[in-house]
């Protein structure tokens, strides 16, 4: 019965329900879809593994180091193997088209990440063919390249010097469950920049961007750090060794304040969200005022009508959770799609909807609440004089 | 003599207006018996309403013992109040009785939901109330959709449907044309008559007054004569059986 009473007031002012409802859905949809983008940076940090460690030039990242260095690095005790990156910064088509390729080497690479796994083509394929190239499925998926696709495309690092484009073949798609490497990325050989600028069939710097440096089991990364460090201490070229988790941290501190303004919308979007239910529930409680003092004078106690108010808010807060977290959720595929090529995936975690749907129901209760109250100490005699 | 269904002693209600303290009813005393149609009668602001409610439980007075249906009502907390209403009243108000978002049935079928009963019985019960008054083909109409009459009787439904041994009535045809005030009229004098209900209804209008069987005169505070009506006199010459 009571049940019936709390849906049949909600539905009495359709269009104020809807609109109340709408607010909800549009609020929990931002704060999940903000919190999904932050995890999704943090993420990438959270996820590093302290056996990596990523050796770049002290100077900035955006300074290359020599190749020597590999074999130096490779004796010092604690290295098992060493992978290079190499940003290469091309670009398909047109400058829009933006996604990341590197030059990695494949003998090291993929043993350096688990859970990285092919869903098309062969790792053995991409590793013998030297114009070969990997991409992730999200990639694949965006651009409909496929295995055999020849991939042109327009350096602006490397340029060539007879001005034509770079060509990788397709040989393989790759799926990441691990988000230190996203699926929206191109690897080739750095082989094929290392002999073309050594040949000059193209421009370029010589050099490596990154060394990363894989550890062998249960030694402890400090020494490994400090032994790196102090190999190049008098140059040539100064290095700065760090964890893997550190190295991702600074793309995430390189987008500066963003994740903590994005908490600060977060939160205002609550309390805007939170004003507006409250707005909605004291309109319910006051035009109720009568039918409270009915229900009352028949015999229906104090906590019934308090029940009924904040009962009905949480329902109406709750229903907007889920529509809000389901609609995030239809959106994750797409937006990580488009969007998530930039800022490094996309992802919705259970937690971020969980934390939505305890959000909505935070404010249906703390809406509900004060109206409640109101209903509950209102006194039959007084609510027929007060004469709706 | 049977025991009287309502007995107040010494009653006192009064309100603060500011620092000037209005004393609606002083040292009222007063016996109803079973089963009889009181009219009260008295002019605007002579506390009828203020009586009404502290009979139904709904008010406190701020002196005296109020005994109603065998309960003294002054000492009750008002959760016990509440239970107490829900066992032994039923009110009928001026208007606007419903809640608006139920149907007819619906609103008959409120009180029953504090009973034990189970939902086909509550429903049984509530169609039966509804048939009494006359408005069974009416019962999935919304407040909205029913006359003020209508609405009036499916109040009187509603207020008989947990068969309370008291109902009270605060001017119940205040608001109605003539025809259907008398229905309204008619109807109570029907639940006096056939399901010997005790009913106190406040009204201004004199010939609503004359379906009652005795009329309760009250002026400032202070009980005036309690008059026999015709009705009353007739329903004295043949006791019932
Ligand atoms: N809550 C209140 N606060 C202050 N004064 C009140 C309150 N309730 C009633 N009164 C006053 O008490 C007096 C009696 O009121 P009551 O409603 O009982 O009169 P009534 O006989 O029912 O009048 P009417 O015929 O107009 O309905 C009036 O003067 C009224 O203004
Ligand atoms: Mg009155």
């Amino acid at each position: 019965m009571q049940a019936r009473m709390v849906w049949r007031n909600l539905m009495a002012h359709k269009l104020r329900t809807f609109l109340t409802f709408g607010a909800i859905v549009l609020a929990v949809f931002l704060l999940c879809f903000l919190r999904a983008a932050v995890r999704t940076l943090e993420g990438s940090v959270e996820a590093a593994s302290s056996n990596r460690l990523m050796v770049q030039s002290a100077v900035s990242l955006f300074q290359d180091l020599p190749l020597a260095y590999e074999n130096k690095m490779r004796a010092v005790p604690g290295v098992d193997w060493i992978c290079k990156w190499q940003w290469f910064g091309g670009v398909y088509r047109e400058r829009s088209n933006f996604f990341a390729q590197f030059g990695i080497d494949p003998e090291t690479f993929l043993r350096s990440y688990n859970g990285v796994a092919m869903v098309e083509g062969t790792y053995e394929d991409f590793a013998q063919t030297k114009t070969g190239c990997l991409i992730g499925k999200g990639l694949a998926a965006s651009y409909g390249f496929g295995v055999g696709d020849d991939i042109p495309l327009i350096g602006t690092i490397f340029t060539k010097a007879d001005g034509s484009e770079w060509r990788f073949t397709v040989k393989a798609i790759y799926e990441s469950t691990t988000p230190v490497i996203d699926n929206n990325t191109m690897f080739f050989h750095f082989e094929v920049l290392k002999d073309a600028v050594e040949t000059g069939a193209a421009r370029g710097p010589r050099g490596v961007g990154v060394y990363m440096l894989r550890l062998d089991d249960g030694v402890s990364p400090e020494t490994v750090m400090a032994g790196v460090d102090t190999l190049f201490e008098n140059g040539p070229q100064r290095v700065q060794t760090t964890t893997e988790a550190e190295f991702n941290r600074q793309f995430v501190t390189m987008l500066g304040g963003v994740p903590k303004l994005l908490g600060a919308i977060g939160i205002a979007v609550l309390f805007a969200i939170f004003f507006a239910v409250l707005n909605t529930m004291l309109m319910a409680a006051r035009e109720r005022t009568r039918s409270n003092g009915i229900l009352k004078a028949m015999g229906f106690s104090d906590g019934y009508v308090f029940r009924s108010l904040l009962v009905e808010s949480m329902v109406l807060a709750l229903v907007g959770g889920v529509v809000g977290v389901v609609f995030v959720k239809l959106v994750e595929a797409p937006v990580s799609q488009s969007i998530g090529r930039a800022i490094g995936g996309f992802r919705v975690e259970s937690s971020t909807m969980v934390i939505g749907l305890l959000l909505a129901l935070g404010i249906g209760l703390a809406a509900g609440v004060v109206p409640a109250w109101m209903a509950r100490r209102i006194e039959p005699v007084d609510a027929f004089r007060s004469e709706a | 003599m049977n025991e009287p269904i309502i007995d107040l002693e010494g009653v006192c209600r009064s309100y603060e207006r500011g620092n000037e303290v209005l004393q609606v009813l002083d040292h009222l005393d007063l016996e109803m018996q079973r089963g009889t149609f009181y009219a009260l009668m008295g002019p605007s602001g002579s506390g009828k309403t203020t009586l009404l409610n502290l009979i139904g439980g709904l008010d406190r007075p701020d002196r005296g013992r109020l005994i109603v249906c065998g309960e003294e009502l002054q000492d009750l907390s008002s959760s016990e109040l509440a239970r107490w209403r829900a066992d032994n009243v039923g009110f009928v108000f001026q208007g606007f009785n419903l809640l608006p978002v139920l149907t007819a049935l619906e609103n008959v079928e409120m009180p029953l939901s504090l009973t034990p009963l189970s939902r086909s019985r509550r429903r049984a019960q509530a169609e039966l109330a509804l048939e009494l008054v006359g408005l069974k083909d009416r019962m999935q109409h919304r407040p909205r959709e029913l006359s003020g009459g209508q609405e009036q009787r499916v109040a009187i439904a509603r207020a008989i449907a947990t068969d309370p041994a008291l109902i009270l009535a605060d001017e119940p045809t205040g608001d109605l044309d003539r025809a259907s005030a008398d229905q309204v009229l008619e109807l109570l004098q029907k639940l006096n008559d056939e399901l010997e209900k005790t009913i106190l209804m406040v009204t201004h209008d004199p010939r609503a007054a004359d379906h009652a069987s005795a009329i309760v005169h009250l002026d400032k505070g202070r009980l005036g004569s309690i008059e026999t009506t015709e009705r009353g006199a007739t329903q004295a010459a043949k006791p019932r059986s």
